[in-house]
């Protein structure tokens, strides 16, 4: 569904993805994770046209789409929840899942949705009309979630859900996850908390300072001492 | 007159300024806070809409004052034909002098604007002449007080000033209710707040950047009617004067708030009203400057407004 | 440039003999010239967009006026020396009504500060209207009954005249020509020097990066204030001159349009450059002069002759403001370094391929360690046994969130410590505090024994701590050279004066600056690339760059914010490298943000693991690559192992 082939990406005059080959398969969720800096964040933005690969391309669907405006990929049916959340602050939570569906016109298939993300996080049905900024960390990336959602998207971006968030929230937001890929999303999941992703995962890779440096099935790379060793700097 | 009728009398002086300020602060405001540039040449944008409003009554062969019918059907054909023309000028400004600009430094695009606002000035300045150009009195004038009540005051309350207030107030609610219940309307809070996340949710920045100066432009033309239905003068370089003050308003109720521009123009307005009149209209200007600088310098979020950090 | 010089100073001349009579209005458009010069130094040189110049303009006049006139009374008028005594006290008051404005308002931001300097160009007039005839009464007590300071709407008027002996000030334009051509070529040779100075380097430092110039031990509130208090001064001479040519000065001549004729100017010619500056000027003046008036002629004629009666009619004078506005917005639209400036452009980005290097630069040898360094180091190291950096219970906090908590830290003398720690962990939050970017909530930071809460970033370089950046901040417009040199701003100590009258010993301390910036350069390997400008360096050497200006500082202390990130695994070596170098040769202790493990592991001495602005652990490479805690900061913990079913393979 999503790949991309030996992308260069810079970030000012910092070449921060090295040559990133990675594919996404539908229904899978697969996962990347490496330390912070080594290029997860970028992989993303430049998937959905933030930033320009000076090298590569980016497929989706078979459709070459590095180079395209960021609302036209995303009218494309990929969605993300952003590092940091990112949601709108000073619009409530009703008016937030309504911004996710905005490329959309079906009114009924929206309506739709908004009940199946509010029961699936019914903290936000709780809270559906208080401004953004005023939710607790754990609520806001549930209301990132959400938001991405909103869009029905064939192919789902998550940037560091866990951050921030206690050990049972994190738990309760990845078995969130799983339900969202068993409905049928496929997911693309960076990570820095390399466990948690891996146990949910189908696939991995492994980032470290742009370059893809591990690749293999989630459960292998649980199983092997590699990941610790690439992310804690033993040769 | 008494001490509290003058009081009074500048107080609603005020009221009716303020009006006209807080439309014009919206379309400061709105612009700042989708895209952090101070729309330099927004004042003469009001100034256009008087002279152009002008120019439709003549159009209509209309140069004296309106019949009861005629208020009701003309005023506001005329009211309309006015904020689509000047909504259509804020557009292609936008679209000529400031969208090339969008990627480059913050100072750039203010030293554009303030080269558009010169052109609209001498433009204006050549099409109707230097001297101040008389609006005909097409908005009748009546002494409420005295002929609806029957109160013999020196306090005067005309049916202009109603048609500042009832032209204004429904604005406003529209505006709001296009900010808070249309698609656009959030499309541009949502970009105004974050402009790579409303991106991400396929919102059309570019577009919804024109629609935001298409709203600014034309609540700029109202004002300008409105201005010219209650003064009856026009002067070519009324725009820098207003637009100034409308800014600080802008600035004072927090740039990139609009309740904030609404009750700035309201203070400004109440404010250089009782400094025409109890200090000297000489030193308004000074006045109202001071207040602009005292503003950014000690509380740049103004008295409603978050504020926003530089990031490291 | 000789035959230039020769027509400029035999152009009265010219003019006499072919009947122009044009000399007035050039003097006219030399002030002008003057005025862009000096607000060429607050745009362009200091960056610093002010909309309110004419304001200095009529301080300048006015104060000529009032100083030198006797509708005032002034003591100083009537005398041979009065103008010349009155231009550099009205200068002076120029550059001190600079100084106040600028003192409060320069830490505005850009946008914001254009603004308030154009509230202050339209309150100036106002007042200078109105007081002329201020009458104070408070209930019915009139303590001040018409008190005139400034002539009012009337203005001032006789202002005296300069006064050089056998030299007539009268109606004759050629000695108002020539007095104004020599204050101006005495103004450029000031600029043209300045330019060239400590002064003037801190000011293009500050245009193009002030956070930059800033952790570079520049001031930015002070140089601003000086660009702001000169450019002012530089007005105060032009508007003094006007005032005593024109005889009369009316508060009508200084309005906001002037400030933006000005602005033009500037603008159109290349804000930055003198040669931007006075073509600006020349372009302006003579269009506004002599163009608008010859075209209108022409349109005219062609419209009688084609029986075109609007065209016939036409004046094309009153479109001046029309193509003054026009051309500042072709200006930025196309051409937004003016016509005689220099295109500033980003630092770009590396070149794609980094299997090839283009030339491999030479790894730093201990031999080409500058022998000042090494001397200017130990001098003021000290012996001190204690750390050289201690930093105890640190908390920040940004709104909501703990951006820093409690944290500790020590670096010793000549250490070598590691920060690292996952996303978010407040790593380089920790560098902004220390270097006094941010302010702390609590804590204590002291540096060789003293503190450092509270002190600017500029002042901590100073105190001989310096700083690179995550992503590299160089004056990209800037020459290689240069950049070094704002390096050693600091610790120069040449000021206005010595940069304008170069004494011998400002001459030496300049070429003492410029040998020590080429013994750095050669030290990192850049020793041939010294005129080249940065933004032009290849990505290896723009980090080389950053570390040579870091080190002209004169450091005992370096803060690195991901040295490596971005190179290949040989520059990253040859970084590694240099910096043990530094260590061993120079006793720089190094604090290092990193997140290139590898290297993180085999240079430290000791590193210090934040997770969420905490401090989890401290300890050697080896103890920390087995820490229990840093291995879950890390990787996340398992939790309970049956919570989350594997999702296996598919």
């Amino acid at each position: 569904m999503l790949a991309l082939a030996d992308v260069h990406t810079y970030y000012g005059s910092i070449r921060a993805l090295k040559g990133v080959s990675l594919t996404v398969e539908p229904r899978e969720i697969v996962t990347l994770i490496g330390a912070n800096g080594a290029g997860k964040t970028t992989t993303l933005r430049t998937i959905l046209g933030a930033v320009r690969p000076a090298q590569g391309a980016v497929t989706f669907n078979g459709q070459r789409v590095d180079g395209l405006a960021t609302d036209r990929i995303v009218r494309l049916g990929i969605a993300q929840s952003p590092e940091g959340r990112r949601i709108f602050p000073r619009m409530t939570v009703m008016e937030n899942l309504e911004m996710g569906a905005f490329a959309r016109a079906d009114h009924d298939g929206i309506a739709a949705d908004l009940e199946r993300v509010l029961t699936l996080f019914p903290r936000l049905k709780e809270r559906i009309g208080q401004k953004g900024g005023t939710l607790s960390g754990g609520e806001q990336q549930m209301l990132a979630i959400g938001r991405a959602l909103m869009a029905r998207p064939s192919l789902l971006l998550l940037d560091e859900p866990s951050m921030g968030l206690s050990p049972i929230l994190v738990e309760a937001i990845f078995k969130i996850v799983q339900d969202i890929n068993r409905q049928g999303t496929t997911i693309l999941l960076v990570e820095q908390n390399a466990r948690m992703a891996l146990r949910v995962a189908h696939r991995g890779y492994v980032i470290q300072t742009g370059r893809i440096v591990l690749h293999d099935a989630a459960s292998e790379l649980l199983r092997s001492d590699l990941v610790r060793k690439t992310y804690l700097g033993e040769k | 007159m008494e001490w509290w009728e003058v009081l009074v009398q500048q107080t609603i002086n005020g009221l009716t300024r303020g009006a006209v300020f807080a439309l014009i602060a919206l379309g400061y405001t709105m612009v700042y806070g989708i895209i952090e540039l101070i729309n330099f040449a927004h004042g003469d944008v009001f100034m256009l809409g008087l002279f152009i409003s002008l120019a439709w009554f003549s159009l209509f062969g209309i140069s004296s004052t309106l019949g009861l019918w005629q208020l009701v059907t003309l005023l506001p054909l005329v009211f309309v034909l006015t904020m689509l023309s000047t909504a259509a000028i804020n557009v292609s400004i936008d679209r000529v002098a400031y969208r090339p600009l969008r990627r480059s430094t913050r100072l750039a695009p203010l030293i554009t604007a303030i080269g558009v606002s010169f052109m609209l000035e001498n433009l204006a300045l050549l099409w109707k002449g230097p001297a101040p150009i008389a609006y005909p009195d097409v908005f009748p004038s009546v002494d409420i007080l005295r002929e609806w009540f029957g109160v013999d005051s020196a306090i005067f309350i005309t049916t202009k000033d109603i048609l500042v207030v009832g032209a204004t107030i429904p604005l406003m609610i529209a505006l709001n209710y296009f900010v808070t219940r249309t698609r656009w309307g959030k499309a541009m809070r949502a970009t105004a707040q974050d402009r790579e996340t409303a991106q991400a949710m396929g919102i059309d920045v570019e577009r919804t950047i024109l629609v935001t100066f298409l709203v600014g432009g034309a609540l700029a033309g109202a004002a300008g009617l409105i201005q010219g239905l209650y003064y009856n003068i026009g002067m070519w370089w009324m725009g820098y004067q207003a637009g100034l003050r409308a800014f600080t308003a802008a600035v004072l109720g927090g740039i990139g708030n609009m309740p904030g521009a609404a009750l700035g123009g309201l203070v400004i307005g109440f404010l250089s009203a009782w400094s025409d009149q109890y200090i000297s209209a000489r030193w308004t200007n000074a006045i109202v400057f001071s207040i602009l600088i005292l503003v950014l310098v000690f509380r740049p979020q103004g008295l409603l407004g978050d504020r926003t950090p530089e990031k490291v | 440039m000789i035959l230039l010089t020769a027509f400029v100073v035999a152009y009265p001349f010219i003019d006499r003999a072919l009947g122009f009579q044009t000399v007035h209005a050039v003097s006219d458009g030399m002030i002008y010239v003057l005025l862009a010069l000096g607000l060429n130094i607050v745009v362009g040189y200091a960056g610093l967009l002010d909309l309110g110049y004419a304001a200095f303009f009529a301080i300048g006049a006015y104060a000529m006026g009032l100083l030198n006139s006797p509708v005032l009374g002034s003591p100083l008028y009537g005398h041979a020396w009065s103008f010349w005594l009155c231009i550099w006290l009205a200068a002076a008051v120029s550059a001190g009504l600079g100084t106040l404005i600028g003192a409060p308002t320069l830490r505005v931001r850009g946008d914001y500060l254009a603004i308030i300097t154009l509230g202050f160009g339209e309150i100036i007039p106002v007042a200078i209207r109105n007081l002329g005839d201020i009458t104070i009464e408070i209930g019915g007590w009139r303590p001040i009954e018409r008190l005139n300071l400034t002539g009012g709407e009337n203005g001032v008027n006789p202002v005296g005249r300069p006064y050089l002996p056998g030299v007539p000030f009268e109606t004759d334009p050629m000695p108002w020509y020539y007095l104004i051509l020599v204050i101006g070529a005495l103004s450029l040779w000031a600029m043209s020097r300045l330019q060239d100075s400590r002064l003037g380097r801190a000011w293009m430092a500050i245009r193009e990066d002030e956070t930059a110039a800033d952790c570079t031990g520049v001031n930015p509130i002070t140089t601003k204030l000086l660009a702001f208090a000169l450019g002012a001064s530089f007005s105060g001479f032009a508007g003094s001159v006007y005032a005593a040519k024109l005889q009369a000065i009316t508060p009508g001549a200084f309005e906001f349009q002037v400030s933006i004729m000005l602005l033009c100017m500037v603008v159109l010619g290349g804000a930055g450059t003198l040669h931007g500056a006075i073509l600006g000027a020349m372009l302006i003046t003579v269009f506004d002069r002599v163009i608008l008036a010859e075209t209108t002629f022409f349109a005219r004629w062609v419209g009688k002759s084609l029986g075109v009666s609007w065209l016939a009619a036409v004046d094309l004078t009153l479109w001046r403001w029309f193509f003054f506005g026009l051309g500042l917005v072709l200006v930025m639209l196309l051409r937004p370094q003016g016509l005689a400036g220099r295109a500033r452009q980003p630092a770009r980005p590396a070149e794609i391929d980094d299997r090839v290097d283009p030339a491999p630069t030479a790894a730093p040898r201990r031999e080409a360690i500058p022998a000042w360094l090494r001397e200017r180091v130990h001098a003021q190291a000290g012996d001190g046994a204690g750390p050289i950096l201690q930093v105890r219970g640190l908390a920040k906090r940004f709104g909501g969130v703990v951006a820093l908590n409690d944290v500790d830290l020590v670096v010793p003398r000549g250490g070598i410590v590691g920060l690292i720690g996952p996303n978010g962990a407040g790593k380089t939050t920790f560098f902004n505090v220390v270097t006094g970017l941010v302010s702390p909530d609590g804590g204590a930071i002291t540096f060789e024994g003293r503190s450092l809460v509270g002190l600017r970033p500029n002042a901590i370089v100073g105190r001989g701590i310096a700083r690179t950046f995550q992503s590299i901040r160089l004056f990209a417009n800037m020459t290689v050279r240069e950049n070094v040199l704002v390096g050693e701003h600091c610790r120069l100590q040449s000021s206005v004066p010595g940069a304008v009258l170069r004494p011998p010993a400002v001459r030496a301390e300049e070429a003492r600056a410029r040998e020590r910036a080429q013994s750095l350069l050669a030290f990192v390997g850049l020793g041939d690339k010294g005129d080249d400008l940065a933004r032009n360096l290849p990505y290896g050497d723009q980090r080389r760059l950053e570390i040579a200006r870091a080190l002209a500082t004169e450091p005992r202390l370096l803060l690195l914010d991901e040295p490596t990130a971005g190179m290949n695994p040989r520059e990253t070596d040859t970084l590694t490298e240099l910096i043990g170098l530094l260590r061993r040769e120079l006793g720089l202790a190094v604090l290092l943000i990193e997140h290139d493990m590898q290297v993180v592991m085999s240079i430290s001495d000791r590193i210090t693991v934040l997770d969420y602005g905490t401090r989890i652990a401290e300890g050697t490479p080896a103890e920390i690559q087995r820490h229990p805690r840093v291995i879950e900061a890390y990787l996340g913990t398992g939790y309970e192992p049956d919570a989350i079913a594997p999702s296996g393979t598919r």
